[in-house]
C-alpha cells in the first residue's frame, strides 16, 4: 500500500494532476489514492469504472479487444484513466492544462509495473 | 417498482436507472416493507424484508456488544451477484434499504447512489403520518370470514 | 407498530410468538401453514439449527383479506426461546404488535414459563413498552399429554396469568387451540388499531 501511494505521486507530480487514483473495476471502489483536498474519490471512481466496463465491452463489440488509454475532456478539466491487468484502473484527474503526455506515461508505467 | 407512499417514488426511480440494481427493498427497522423493485411475489418482499431487518438488527447489536460505532451498511459479494444493506434514518423513523445488483451495477455504483438517494429522500419526506382511526367497529365480523376461509372452517 | 397505509388501504401486523425453549412455537407456525391455502401465505423461512432449535426467528406472512376496505396481513414470527439466545429475542421482538406467549403445559417446565415472561416484560421494556400496554394472549400448549405430567389451563391461568389476559390451552401436533390463539391475537390487534391508537 505505502508503494502504491508512492506511485500514485509519480502521477499527481505532473503538471496539471490535481489526483490520482487506484480503482477496482468490478466493485468501483477506490484501492488507493492521493488527491488534492476538495476532490470526493468515491464517486468518481465508481462512475469511472463504471464508464470503463462499458468502453472495453464497446471495443470488443468492434473487434478491437480493450481500451487501453480514456481521455474525458470536460469544460474545466479532464479524467484519465488507464485499464491495468486484472481487475484494476489507473485514474487521473487533471486541470485544463495538464499535460496528457506524460500523465499518461506515469499511468501506463504503473499499469504495466502490475499494481 | 411499488411504494406504499408516493413520495418515495421519485428517489428511488432515480436510484434505480442510476444503479441498474436488480432488486430494491426499502424497509422500516422492524422489517416493515416500505417500497420495493424487482421481486415478483409479494410474500417473498415480507420475507426478504425479516431477512434484511434482521442482518441489519444483529450487527447494530454486534456494534453496541463490541462497543463501537454502529456499521453504517454492509455487503456480501456472491460470485455474480453482490448484496448492500443500509440503515438510515429519515423523518418517519429509521429505515433500511436492501440492494442486489449484478455484473452490470458496481459496489461502488450502489453506494454512491443509495446515498443520493437517502439524501433525496429525507429532503422530500412529509412528516410523520397522522395517527387516526383505522378500522371500522364492524371489523370484527370481517375478521372473523376471513380466518374462517383461511383455515378452511 | 403495526403499518398502515391510507393510500394503497393496507395494514400489516407484525405478532410474536414467545416463550420458553421447546414450548411450541414452532410448531404453532408449521401448524397453521400446514392448513391455510396457498395462496393465503408465503413461505416459512425458518432460521434454525441442525437440531431444529430456533436459532434466530421463524417468519411466516399471511394474507388475511379485506378489513373494514384495507387488505392486511399478518406476519408471524417466532423467538428463539434458549435462555441464551436472549439478544437475538430482542430483536425478533422490536416492532411487535401483539404477543402470543406459547407456555409448556408440562409441570417440569413450570419454572421456565415463569422465567421466559418475566423475560418479555423485562425485553419489552427495552423497547420501551409496558407489557401492559401491548395485545398479548397466552397458549398452553402440549395439553395433549398425559394429564399427570401437565397442568391444566385452569391451574397455568391462576399460577401465570396475573392479568387476566385471553388464555387458550392447545395441541400443535393436532392443531387444537392453535387457530383459536391466532384468532384471538388477531382480534386484540385489530382493535387496537380500530380504537384508534398510534399507527406507524
Ligand atoms: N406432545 C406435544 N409435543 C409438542 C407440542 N407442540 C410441540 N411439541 C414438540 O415439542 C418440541 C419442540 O417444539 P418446537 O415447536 O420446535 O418448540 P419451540 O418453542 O419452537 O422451541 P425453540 O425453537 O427452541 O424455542 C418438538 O419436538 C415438537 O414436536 C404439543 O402440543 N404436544
Ligand atoms: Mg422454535
Amino acid at each position: 500500500m505505502q508503494d502504491l501511494a508512492v506511485a500514485l505521486e509519480s502521477i499527481t507530480r505532473v503538471h496539471g494532476v490535481r489526483g490520482a487514483m487506484v480503482v477496482s473495476v468490478s466493485d468501483g471502489l477506490v484501492v488507493a489514492e492521493s488527491l488534492m483536498e476538495d476532490i470526493d474519490g468515491a464517486p468518481i471512481a465508481a462512475l469511472t469504472a463504471s464508464l470503463a466496463t462499458r468502453l472495453r465491452r464497446t471495443t470488443e463489440a468492434a473487434g478491437r479487444r480493450q481500451p487501453t488509454f480514456l481521455h474525458l475532456r470536460a469544460d474545466t478539466g479532464t479524467v484519465l484513466a488507464v485499464p491495468s491487468s486484472g481487475d484494476l484502473l489507473v485514474v487521473a484527474i487533471g486541470e485544463q492544462d495538464v499535460n496528457v503526455g506524460l500523465a499518461r506515461l506515469e499511468m501506463l508505467h504503473l499499469a504495466e509495473r502490475g499494481i | 417498482m411499488r411504494a406504499l407512499e408516493p413520495w418515495v417514488e421519485a428517489p428511488l426511480a432515480t436510484f434505480l436507472a442510476e444503479s441498474s440494481a436488480r432488486l430494491t427493498l426499502l424497509m422500516t427497522s422492524a422489517g416493515q416493507v416500505v417500497a420495493q423493485h424487482g421481486f415478483t411475489r409479494a410474500f417473498d418482499v415480507m420475507s426478504a424484508a425479516a431477512l434484511g431487518a434482521a442482518i441489519m438488527a444483529s450487527t447494530d447489536e454486534l456494534a453496541r456488544l463490541m462497543e463501537v460505532p454502529a456499521f453504517h451498511a454492509l455487503s456480501h459479494q456472491g460470485a455474480h451477484y453482490g448484496l448492500f444493506l443500509s440503515g438510515f434514518d429519515t423523518p418517519r423513523g429509521r429505515w433500511i434499504g436492501l440492494v442486489v445488483f449484478g455484473p452490470e451495477s458496481s459496489l461502488g455504483l450502489v453506494q454512491l447512489f443509495f446515498q443520493r438517494m437517502v439524501a433525496d429522500l429525507v429532503t422530500v419526506a412529509p412528516g410523520p403520518e397522522p395517527t387516526g382511526q383505522v378500522l371500522g367497529e364492524d371489523f370484527e365480523d370481517e375478521l372473523n370470514a376471513s380466518l374462517r376461509t383461511l383455515f378452511g372452517q | 407498530m403495526s403499518l398502515v397505509n391510507f393510500t394503497a388501504r393496507e395494514i400489516t401486523c407484525k405478532i410474536v410468538y414467545y416463550g420458553p425453549g421447546r414450548s411450541g412455537k414452532t410448531s404453532n407456525l408449521q401448524y397453521i401453514y400446514s392448513r391455510v391455502p396457498e395462496g393465503r401465505r408465503g413461505r416459512m423461512v425458518s432460521l434454525a439449527t441442525k437440531g431444529d432449535r430456533t436459532l434466530f426467528f421463524d417468519f411466516l406472512p399471511l394474507e388475511l383479506g379485506t378489513i373494514s376496505g384495507f387488505a392486511t396481513r399478518f406476519q408471524l414470527y417466532t423467538v428463539p426461546g434458549q435462555v441464551y439466545y436472549n439478544a437475538t429475542r430482542k430483536l425478533v421482538l422490536q416492532g411487535a404488535d401483539g404477543v402470543v406467549f406459547v407456555a409448556d403445559s408440562q409441570a417440569r417446565r413450570f419454572d421456565d414459563n415463569l422465567e421466559s415472561l418475566q423475560n418479555l416484560q423485562e425485553n419489552l421494556l427495552g423497547h420501551g413498552v409496558d407489557i401492559r400496554d401491548l395485545p398479548i394472549v397466552y397458549q398452553y400448549n402440549k395439553q395433549d399429554l398425559p394429564s399427570d405430567l401437565i397442568l391444566s389451563p385452569g391451574e397455568l391461568d391462576d399460577a401465570l396469568n396475573f392479568r387476566g389476559v385471553k388464555s387458550y390451552g392447545a395441541d400443535c401436533l393436532s392443531g387444537n387451540g392453535v387457530f383459536e390463539t391466532l384468532r384471538g391475537i388477531s382480534e386484540l390487534v385489530l382493535k387496537r388499531l380500530a380504537a384508534g391508537s398510534p399507527v406507524a
